[in-house]
Order: structure tokens, then C-alpha cells, then sequence
């Protein structure tokens, strides 16, 4: 009984210490559980990290590789697949989150994105969506003045090469909008999903009456298209389409 | 066939009085009626028997039998009285109740009935049905002294609802044995044998009043598998029929007493064949359930599994029994929709048959779950026809459910992987280590394309850029106005300085005249071509008159002037033009420029 109290105690005071930390030596922290071995300790670290809000390529990645090394592969895919959102061409991640793949049940052939896309998100996931935002202002307010130049200095030298500045700087800035947007999409409102499930079945429609369609293990990624109730309609890599319980998978 | 009452002798101090009489027999033939008493001392009195029948006997028996068991000593006794009867007229008797006294108790046989065939009329009846076929299959050929008959369960059924066949013997006549059997193929049926002791002796049976030995030869059951009226072939078989034969003997033992010494007995082969038969075979009624899968017979059902809480990867059964009457065989096997994550392996099946009235089927499901969870094994729903009720009937079992525990992935997860052909050999895969490098975290800010402000600094921007632009423009336009106003008044202000300067030449001020001859021309050039009075020079008027086409001869005429009024005004006024012919070359000049340039 006095053990067990005992226990409590302890273990009320590592909450406490362990709330009462900055973020950073958490981080830090997680990092020495993961060195001795720890993996699921270091894992939820990360996972409260990421629920508290903090965000950081490495933060993910760690998460990511505590998570394989604890046996989640489906959570680990997740955390990969949320740091690649914020490195897209880091390459460790891209190795990880392969090895990661190779382990997990279903094997779906995917259709490929169209390169374009796959450029355009590429290039909206270099820098985050706020300095996308603010570029496209400067490069807006640059276009502004370039464009009164042109506008008023009516016999001022280079009144061409200034009318095509703006041009180019107006287009500039509706690319960077729009990378911003992507961006924006791609990292708070992604649709895509990682089935969290052990096994879980998708069916024509919402609810346990639909058609068994097909069967999904953890690990997989689906896209979400729409959501009813606590189902979820899911479209597989391949195009397939089904619902799915919204319990069992998890967001990117 | 012998109508035996039991008489267990187990009580032996209870007395029993049994008697054994044939149920027929025929006119003028003898029989016997045997009492059997299981006690020696008593008084018996025979039955009254009926006027018309002459009674022999009876010939008495008594049986002692001492045992000692156990120390204990047992008296078994009986007493059997046999009487010989002829009955000499056909019809039904009765033959009376006899008793048994004893000191004690007095007992009582049971009464009999008797038929008492014509022997003759019995003959001739079964000679009329002679070559027809009959329809109940029960009477043998008649006529004939050896027969078989094929005699089925039921002649109506639905397909699939098993018949029970017997091929049995009938014969009046000895016979040493049986060989060369030979079963019809039984065409449109699924035959099963039933295991029937080989024929060693025959059982008595009257049927139409002649007593024949009958004798089953072989059982059989039969699935029909096809709808329609079915022919049953015929099955043959050679019987071998003892024949007594007389020999060629000396006329002096040619003497009915002799022969039977005498006449020796043969055995002959005779062939007998069955009668054909038709089944009808009605099909099953449609439609047929889902989850019927042939089954035909009133069955129930039950199902087990050997565990519901479960290891990965270990194996569990699911045991599902279909019990009853019918064609278990032809049972097929329930179909299961197992959750996915179990693997499911084809049932094991082992029919236990007791005879063909009932037995069970069991069907054994491995089950090998893959994933951890909960799984529901659904209720199993087994359709079965009963021809008793001549419907459907389903029949179903309990679900149970399944709790799969243990950790996914410890086999496949360590698999090597080797790449041949290389230099460096990969033995292992293995994710890249963590970045324990910085530990900065950014928190997660809200995204600026969401926000409305953000939008309303573009909005802003273009606000204060168009707000420039309109001031600006206004700002060009009123100068443009400035400008225009005098370069229209241009002319009219020069002449009315040259009339200023023709006034002032009249009241003699001639130094000042030139003076504002220069100013009329230099306020006309200055105005007419946008040039600011602080810039004007002679080279900056006269480029700009070359540039609006102006003559030189208009170009050199300004000139002189411009250099008369400037000289003028350092020079005495005698040297110069008179101030008058200035004045009058001026305004000339200035209605050619005004043509020019406007």
C-alpha cells in the first residue's frame, strides 16, 4: 500500500517536473530516452510536443523514428509524413519513411501525381506559408510602385523596363499567393490520413450496412474526401473510394 | 415369422406361462403350439381347442438346472408342453388361454390367433398374379419357388432424401447358398451399402398363405440425385436350389419308402432376377435459400469454438455439428463469412453415421487470427429441406466472439535483406538515428492567407498606390491647365505689351519702350513654348523653334531683335533703330510666330 502511494508520489512529481520544463529540454530529454532505449517514452515526449503545438522538422522526424523503434509503424508513417511537410527535401526522412512503408501490411500501386504538382508542392513546401504570405506582399508593394513609376513619370528614362518590372513583380506575387495557399492546405488542412487500425474494413456507405469494399491495415494512407457522422470517405492511392471509421485513422 | 414372447428368466420365483404359435398356417398341414412353463411343480390345463382341429400330444419336457453361485444355490426349472395340431378347415381361430396352477399362483398364456389358409385356393390366387408387376414389392413372385425382391423405404421422395433398400430372398424350396450377386447400377441414385451379416439362415414369413424362408441379402441406402421417375434395374443372382433327384434304381426299391433312402440330392443353379422398379424423385421446391447447400433430412445444429480468447497466430477451432436424419454425406459444408484478419483454412469433416436413421456431421474450421482486436464470429446459418414438412427450415447456431492479444509484427519484422553482386554487403535495414542537433521549436502560428488582415494589406497597398496616382495625375492636369492658358493668351499678352511700348513711345520714354519690346517677345517664347521665364536663353528658344519648324528667316528676324532691344539699352538711342520701327518688326514677328506655332 505504502509502495504503491509511494509510486504515485513519484510518479506525480515527474508530471509536475515534467510540465514544469521548457519545451527544449523536454525536446532534449525525449532525445536521451531515445539514446538508452526508451523508445515509447521518448515517442509520447514527442507526441505531447506535437500536441502542444511546437513544431520543428527534427521534432517530427524524432517522433517519427520513436514511434518505429516502439513497433507504431502507422503513427510513425504519420510523423514522417507531417515532417516532410515541413522538409520536403530532406532525405532522411524520405529514407526513414520508406523503411517505415515497407513494413506496414497493404500494398496499394499508387497513381502518381503529375509533376507539375508535385513541383508546385514541392516549392510550397520550401519555406512555410507565413513567409510565402509576406513575400507576396513586399513583391505586391514592389509591383505597386513600380507601376505608379511607370504611371507618372511620364518622360522618365527605362518608363518601359519599369512597366515590365511590374509586370513580372505582380506576377511574382500571385505565385507566391498561391504558393502560400498550397502551403496553408498542405500543412493545416491536409486530407490526407493514416489508417491507425489494426484492420479495418471499407464499406459503400457510412455506417456498419455498406458493402465490404476492401481491407485496410495500419499504416496506410488514404486521402479524405468527406466526412458524415464518425465515418469518413477515404479514396486509396489507387483511386478506390469507401468509408471509413473516422476512429481509425488519424490526419496528417 | 415366429412371434416369440419374452420370457426373461430373470424372476425366478415369478411363473410365467408363454406360448409360441405360428400365425398361419395351411389346411391339413401340421404345426405346433409350444407352452413353456419356467416351473416344474403345478397343474397345467390345456386350452380348449377348436372342434375342427386334431390335436397330437402334448409331448412333455421338464428341464432342471442346479447352479451354484457365489455359495448360493439356484434352481432353474421348465416345463415344455408341445402339441401337434393339423387344422382341417381355413378360416381365423382362436386358440384359448391356458393356465398354469401352482400352490400359490395361477397363470395365464395369452391368447392366439391363428389363420388357417386353403392350400389350394392360396395357390391358385398367387398363380392369377402370376407376370404382373406388383405394386406394394412386398409379396415375392409368387409362382415361382425361389425369388428376390428389392423392397424400398419409400417410392416417393425428393431428391436427396435417402431411401433405405433391402434385397431380400424368398424362398419355398431348400437351398444350399447363394453366389454371383450382381446389384444393378442403380443409375440416377448415390448408393451406400449398409454392412449386412452374411444370410446363414432363413426367417419364416407367410405371405398370401404360403410359407416362405426369406432372407435379407443386402442393405442398402439410396440418395437419389436426379428429379424424374427413376428405373431400378434389375439385380440377379444365382441361387443354388437342392433338388432331389431319384436315381436309376432297382424296380424292386420302387417303393415310396425307399426314396427317401434312396434319392440322392443335387444341387442346382437357378438363376432369379428382381422385378424392375420406378422412383419417383420430386425436386427440390425453388427457390432454394442462400445458405442451403443440400442437406436433405430433419437435422439440428451446433457449434463451439475450442477458444475465445486467443493468441496471435494461434490457431482456433470453430466445431460446427449438423446432426439428424438424412443424407449427411451429401451434407455440404456451411458457409462461414469469417472477419477478415482471421485466416480461415477448408473445414475438416467427419461424418459419424449410426445406421442410416441418424448420425452427425462435423465440420472443424482452423481459424488463425492475424491481427489483434475483437472478431466476431457470425452466427452460422444452415439451411436444411425436410421432407417431412416438405419446406426449408434454417437452422442456426450462436456467434461467438474472439479476442486476439499479442504483438503484431515480431516475425516479419527482422528479415535481412541482401543485395548480391556488391561490394558492400547490407545485412540489415534500419531507420536513420535522430537529429539531436537544435532544439528549436517554432510554435505553431496561425497561417496569414487565413487571416482577413493580411488580405486588407494588399487591399491597403493598392488603396494608397491608386490614391498617389489620382493626386499625381491631378496634380499633371492642373499645370497642363496653367500651361494651355498661356500659351492661348501668349500672342494677346505680347501685343499688349508692344501697345504698352508704342504708348510709352508716344510720351518720349524711347529707353523704356525697348525694354518692354524684349519683355513681350521673351513672355511670348517663354509662354508658347513651355519654357520657364528662369530658363529661357536665346539657344534654348531657338532650338525649340527649330524643333517646331519654325523659318530661319523667322529664327535670324528674332535674333536681330532680341539683339536691337538688348543693344538698345546700352547704346544711345541714335545709334540704333528708331524705337517705332522696332515696336512695328516685333509685332510682325510675333504674327508670323503665332502662325507657326500654334
Amino acid at each position: 500500500m505504502k509502495r504503491i502511494v509511494l509510486i504515485q508520489f513519484i510518479f506525480l512529481a515527474c508530471m509536475v517536473t515534467l510540465a514544469g520544463q521548457s519545451p527544449e529540454e523536454r525536446y532534449a530529454q525525449a532525445g536521451e530516452l531515445y539514446g538508452s532505449g526508451d523508445y515509447s517514452g521518448a515517442a509520447s515526449l514527442y507526441r505531447k510536443l506535437w500536441e502542444e503545438g511546437y513544431r520543428s522538422r527534427d521534432l517530427l522526424y524524432n517522433a517519427g523514428n520513436a514511434f518505429f523503434k516502439s513497433g507504431d509503424n502507422a503513427s510513425a508513417i504519420l510523423f514522417y509524413e507531417r515532417a516532410k511537410l515541413l522538409a520536403p527535401a530532406d532525405e532522411d526522412i524520405d529514407y526513414n519513411l520508406q523503411i517505415a512503408r515497407s513494413r506496414i501490411t497493404d500494398r496499394i500501386e499508387s497513381v502518381p501525381q503529375l509533376f507539375f504538382v508535385r513541383w508546385f508542392d514541392f516549392l510550397a513546401l520550401l519555406t512555410s506559408t507565413n513567409t510565402w504570405a509576406v513575400a507576396a506582399l513586399v513583391m505586391f508593394l514592389v509591383a505597386l510602385v513600380l507601376a505608379l513609376l511607370f504611371l507618372i513619370k511620364a518622360r522618365a528614362r527605362g518608363r518601359l523596363l519599369s512597366f515590365w518590372l511590374a509586370i513580372a513583380a505582380l506576377l511574382f506575387s500571385f505565385l507566391m499567393i498561391l504558393l502560400a495557399l498550397r502551403n496553408n492546405n498542405l500543412v493545416n488542412h491536409n486530407k490526407k490520413a493514416v489508417i491507425t487500425c489494426s484492420i479495418v474494413t471499407g464499406r459503400s456507405a457510412p455506417g456498419e450496412t455498406g458493402n465490404e469494399l476492401f481491407v485496410l491495415h495500419s499504416g496506410t494512407t488514404v486521402t479524405v474526401e468527406q466526412e458524415l457522422g464518425a465515418f469518413r470517405e477515404v479514396r486509396l492511392p489507387d483511386g478506390n473510394k469507401g468509408w471509413i471509421r473516422s476512429d481509425c485513422m488519424e490526419k496528417i | 415369422m415366429v412371434f416369440l414372447l419374452a420370457c426373461l428368466a430373470a424372476a425366478a420365483q415369478e411363473v410365467t406361462l408363454t406360448v409360441d404359435a405360428p400365425e398361419s398356417a395351411v389346411a391339413g398341414e401340421r404345426f405346433r403350439i409350444i407352452y413353456t412353463i419356467n416351473s416344474t411343480d403345478g397343474q397345467f390345463t390345456r386350452p380348449k381347442f377348436d372342434p375342427s382341429f386334431s390335436v397330437q400330444g402334448p409331448q412333455q419336457s421338464t428341464n432342471r438346472n442346479v447352479q451354484w453361485i457365489n455359495g448360493d444355490m439356484k434352481v432353474v426349472s421348465s416345463t415344455t408342453l408341445i402339441y401337434y395340431v393339423t387344422a382341417g378347415t381355413p378360416g381365423t381361430y382362436t386358440i384359448p388361454a391356458a393356465q398354469f396352477e401352482t400352490k400359490r399362483v395361477t397363470v395365464s398364456s395369452q391368447e392366439k390367433q391363428i389363420v388357417i389358409y386353403d392350400g389350394d385356393s392360396s395357390q391358385q390366387a398367387t398363380g392369377r398374379q402370376q407376370g404382373q408387376t406388383s405394386a406394394a414389392g412386398d409379396a415375392p413372385a409368387s409362382g415361382s419357388e425361389v425369388s428376390m425382391r428389392i423392397l424400398l423405404s419409400d417410392r416417393d421422395v425428393y431428391a436427396g432424401q435417402p431411401i433405405t433398400g433391402t434385397l431380400k430372398l424368398y424362398t419355398r424350396i431348400n437351398l444350399s447358398g447363394i453366389q454371383e450377386l450382381k446389384l444393378p447400377d442403380f443409375k440416377g441414385f448415390l448408393k451406400e451399402d449398409i454392412e449386412t451379416p452374411p444370410l446363414r439362415s432363413l426367417d419364416n414369413e407367410v405371405i398370401d398363405g404360403v410359407q416362405y424362408g426369406t432372407g435379407v441379402i443386402q442393405r442398402f441406402v439410396l440418395y437419389p440425385q436426379i428429379a424424374g421417375e427413376i428405373r431400378i434395374e434389375p439385380a440377379e443372382m444365382t441361387a443354388l436350389v437342392q433338388e432331389r433327384t431319384t436315381a436309376a434304381r432297382d424296380p424292386f426299391f420302387n417303393d415310396p419308402f425307399f426314396d427317401s433312402f434312396f434319392s440322392s440330392v443335387s444341387t442346382v443353379p437357378r438363376k432369379i432376377t428382381t422385378q424392375p422398379l420406378t422412383v419417383r424423385v420430386r425436386p427440390l421446391p425453388e427457390p432454394r435459400p442462400a445458405d442451403f447447400h443440400g442437406a436433405v433430412g430433419s437435422f439440428t445444429i451446433e457449434s463451439s469454438v475450442s477458444a475465445t480468447d486467443a493468441k496471435l497466430n494461434d490457431a482456433v477451432t470453430l466445431t460446427v455439428t449438423l446432426k439428424g436424419s438424412g443424407n449427411l454425406n451429401l451434407a455440404g459444408e456451411p458457409v462461414i463469412s469469417f472477419p477478415q484478419g482471421i485466416e480461415k483454412y477448408d473445414p475438416k469433416v467427419t461424418v459419424r453415421s449410426s445406421g442410416i436413421s441418424a448420425g452427425s456431421k462435423v465440420f472443424e474450421y482452423l481459424l488463425i487470427p492475424r491481427n489483434t482486436g475483437t472478431f466476431e464470429i457470425p452466427p452460422v446459418s444452415y439451411s436444411v429441406f425436410d421432407p417431412g414438412q416438405e419446406k426449408y427450415v434454417t437452422l442456426r447456431t450462436g456467434g461467438f466472439t474472439l479476442n486476439v492479444t499479442g504483438t503484431p509484427g515480431q516475425e516479419e519484422g527482422a528479415a535481412p535483406v541482401y543485395i548480391p553482386g556488391e561490394d558492400v554487403k547490407y545485412i540489415g535495414q534500419d531507420i536513420r538515428f535522430i537529429r539531436n542537433g537544435n532544439g528549436r521549436l517554432t510554435t505553431l502560428s496561425s497561417p496569414l492567407v487565413a487571416s482577413l488582415h493580411y488580405w486588407l494589406w494588399f487591399a491597403l497597398a493598392l488603396f494608397i498606390a491608386l490614391l498617389v496616382l489620382v493626386v499625381r495625375k491631378q496634380q499633371i492636369r492642373r499645370n497642363a491647365d496653367k500651361a494651355g492658358m498661356r500659351n492661348r493668351r501668349a500672342a494677346k499678352n505680347a501685343r499688349k505689351r508692344l501697345s504698352r511700348a508704342t504708348a510709352l513711345l508716344k510720351s518720349g520714354k524711347k529707353e523704356e519702350v525697348n525694354a518692354e519690346v524684349a519683355r513681350a517677345l521673351w513672355g511670348y517664347l517663354g509662354d508658347k513654348l513651355r519654357i520657364d521665364q528662369s530658363d529661357l536663353t536665346r539657344e534654348k528658344c531657338y532650338t525649340a523653334l527649330r524643333e517646331r519648324k519654325a523659318d530661319e528667316e523667322m529664327i535670324t528676324e528674332l535674333d536681330r531683335i532680341l539683339t536691337a532691344t538688348e543693344y538698345s539699352q546700352y547704346a544711345p538711342v541714335s545709334e540704333v533703330e528708331s524705337p517705332a520701327a522696332l515696336c512695328e518688326r516685333a509685332a510682325l514677328l510675333i504674327g508670323k510666330l503665332d502662325n507657326v506655332l500654334d
